[in-house]
């Protein structure tokens, strides 16, 4: 058992983890000490002042991201030179900052309005014109605008460079007041997690070139889903307004992800390409959203000829749908499972060597419902059902239904998929969490698997597929899918 | 330290200070503006409001029509910070931002009132950090003095360029226009440096 001293904050008695700091302590039982060089995920550099607290005894006030919490230690982390002491701290912040909050794209989601909001509302003794100028904006790499101005140093950008990519490509140039956030020279900031800058950064000086003054913060909301940009299967918050995702954050979580990866944050772009199929193409014909018209371009071939493939690019839901309407519709002994890559985290951090989201996912119920891993993939069938990726590899040149959210040149039915910001669905990712992405943004120019089969077991006078997702839910749990499941 | 003044009250004269004759001077007075009411009522400065009404001239009174200053330099002093489109219980102002050359940065690329919507509150003009939208005195078409008004969009759907005002001026209030006029100075002096 080891050590576990009691602290008194604000009065009342805790009992702190062993070498925690006051903040974390503070932190866990709901006492919000202001910060801004602290983060949960990197070191600690105790620069900002900002979280400076009193302690019974000590002759100064103390910062609480880096003092050690002791045995019978009474902070107090409110009273009235805490107070004075954060207020002033705020000033010397705010002295050079450039208060250009109308076009500084952190506004709203600003520590330095936030704080000042609670701690400060002082009026500035330094006039607009006598701050100190730095340089405006500045594009460093491909997703990244740094502005020197708004900074105020608190090095978490240099910090997350050094530890978390180890990439290193940032530095504090110069001394004292001339200090600035600098690039090393010779270099880009183009390390694959480079966004995670914009996020971290408690002020406007970092901000995403990606979603430079696309929206103001405070209009966009959020949902919690999941990144399907590869198996990690990292938990994301989408951001979206009006119809349109803005912006794609991590949610930090203790199974899988603190950080999320450029390319996961991307992954919402595809829903925007103008490559976006919106109409049924049917052997490179136009033919709307009649799904009669896929019936009858499938209703010739023998159901015995039909091969389906369930990907892992479809939830687990979209999976069982198709397995469901091969088996019990078409009734064909056809369904395959396509061969998965290996599933490793490559670069030590987040990026996984599978680029599917759900291979895990149909591994399992290939497992419980003793389907075949297609390793002929030279057999020929008269007609494929998959996603267009998985058909892309094993039925290049045979007809087929595929699914996809972009235009293709693939000869057969291409119907236009519901992207998973547009549809909820169960995705299990490597570790074997199944996570459910969350409807953030509606499309009624697409439609998901399930209402695809749905439609085609109606016309095949099938009535007895699933009438709604929770049959399928069902369908899930009595084949003991789902005790796979973490 | 406050500086402390001395005044000399001068003092009453015996005239004064008997009190008598100056009140009767007042009653005069008084008197006197009864009598010239009476004989001549077209003289009383007083009008009786909300019976009379007195006119001012053009629409004096109005605020109605929205304006977006320009700068020095033609620019809209706008930065499309969205706060008046955030305010506008209306919800009747559509702006899109765009990035533009000079140190501000932001501007608008896309600023539309659609005018049939609007309360008329002006609540944007009271929320913009730069100073830039106001309410003048013209009248918006369709409004009650425009008889022959068309009802239709475009009267009432003010674009970025209705909304321009024609004058311009240096602004100094705001910290986008502040880098603004840094900007236009700097390239009076022809060595730009951003």
């Amino acid at each position: 058992m080891s050590f576990m001293p009691k602290i008194k904050i604000d009065g009342k008695e805790y009992i702190a983890k062993e070498n925690e700091t006051i903040l974390q302590c503070a932190q866990r039982n709901g006492i919000y000490i202001p910060r801004y060089c602290y983060h949960p995920s990197l070191s600690i550099a105790g620069n900002c002042r900002m979280c400076l607290v009193e302690i019974e005894k000590m002759p100064k006030l103390q910062t609480a991201c880096s003092t050690i919490v002791a045995e019978g230690m009474n902070v107090f982390t409110s009273s009235e030179k805490v107070k004075k002491a954060r207020k002033d701290v705020l000033e010397f912040l705010l002295k050079n900052h450039p208060i250009d909050c109308p076009i500084c794209d952190q506004a709203g989601e600003c520590y330095l309005q936030d704080y000042y909001m609670d701690y400060g509302l002082r009026k500035s003794r330094v006039s607009l014109n006598e701050k100190v100028r730095r340089g405006k904006r500045r594009q460093l790499g491909d997703y990244l605008i740094l502005d020197n101005e708004r900074c105020i140093l608190c090095t978490r950008c240099v910090r997350f460079c050094e530890e978390v990519t180890k990439t290193s490509e940032l530095f504090v140039a110069n001394r004292g007041d001339h200090s600035f956030i600098d690039i090393k020279p010779e270099t880009s900031l183009n390390n694959p997690y480079s966004l995670n800058i914009a996020d971290i950064c408690p002020v406007g000086a970092f901000t995403s070139a990606d979603f430079r003054f696309r929206q103001r913060v405070w209009f966009l909301k959020t949902t919690e889903s999941i990144c399907l940009g590869c198996a990690t299967g990292c938990r994301i918050k989408v951001q979206h307004n009006d119809n349109t995702v803005y912006r794609i954050l991590p949610l930090p979580n203790e199974e899988t992800n603190t950080w999320l990866c450029d390319f996961g944050r991307m992954t919402y772009k595809e829903m925007y390409s103008e490559d976006r199929l919106n109409h049924i193409t049917i052997e490179s014909q136009e033919f709307g959203l009649d799904l009669d018209k896929v019936f009858d371009y499938i209703k010739e071939v023998k159901p015995q000829e039909i091969a389906v493939f369930l990907s892992p690019n479809l939830s687990i839901e979209d999976n069982i749908a198709l397995y469901y309407f091969a088996s019990n519709v078409l009734k064909t002994e056809n369904i395959f499972i396509p061969s998965l890559p290996e599933r490793k985290i490559e670069d030590g951090i987040l990026k996984n060597s599978d680029p599917y989201p759900n291979s895990t996912g149909i591994e399992i119920i290939a497992n419980k419902l003793k389907l075949k891993k297609d390793e002929k993939t030279s057999e020929k069938f008269a007609l494929v059902i998959s996603s267009l990726e998985i058909a892309k590899t094993y039925a290049r040149d045979s007809k087929g239904i595929f699914f996809s959210l972009t235009k293709s040149d693939m000869n057969g039915a291409i119907v236009p998929m519901k992207s998973y910001f547009e549809n909820e669905g169960t995705f299990v990712n490597w570790q074997k969490y199944a996570r459910k992405t969350t409807v953030s943004v509606v499309n009624e120019k697409a439609f998901s698997v399930f209402d695809v089969m749905k439609r085609l077991a109606v016309l095949f006078g099938s009535n007895s597929f699933f009438s709604s997702l929770k049959d399928i839910e069902k369908f899930i749990s009595s084949n003991g899918i789902d005790k796979e499941f973490k | 330290m406050i500086k402390v003044k001395n005044i000399k009250i001068r003092e009453l004269n015996i005239w004064e200070r008997i009190y008598i004759p100056e009140i009767i001077r007042g009653l005069g007075v008084t008197l006197r503006h009864l009598f010239s009411n009476l004989l001549n009522p077209s003289s009383i400065p007083t009008i009786s409001y909300p019976e009379e009404k007195v006119l001012l001239p053009g629409h004096a009174k109005e605020r109605s029509r929205h304006r977006i200053k320009l700068r020095k330099d033609g620019t809209p002093k706008c930065v499309a910070c969205m706060l008046c489109a955030t305010i506008c219980p209306a919800k009747c102002i559509h702006i899109e931002a765009g990035e533009t050359e000079n140190f501000v940065e932001k501007y608008p690329k896309k600023f539309d009132i659609d005018l049939s919507r609007c309360v008329m509150c002006g609540l944007c003009v009271e929320a913009c950090p730069e100073d830039a939208i106001i309410m003048d005195t013209e009248e918006i078409p369709g409004g009650a003095k425009d008889r022959n008004a068309s009802y239709g969009k475009d009267g009432l759907y003010a674009t970025k360029e209705q909304l321009f005002e024609k004058k311009r001026e240096i602004s100094t209030f705001g910290a986008a226009n502040r880098l603004a006029n840094e900007f236009l100075l700097s390239k009076e002096r022809g060595n730009r440096n951003d």
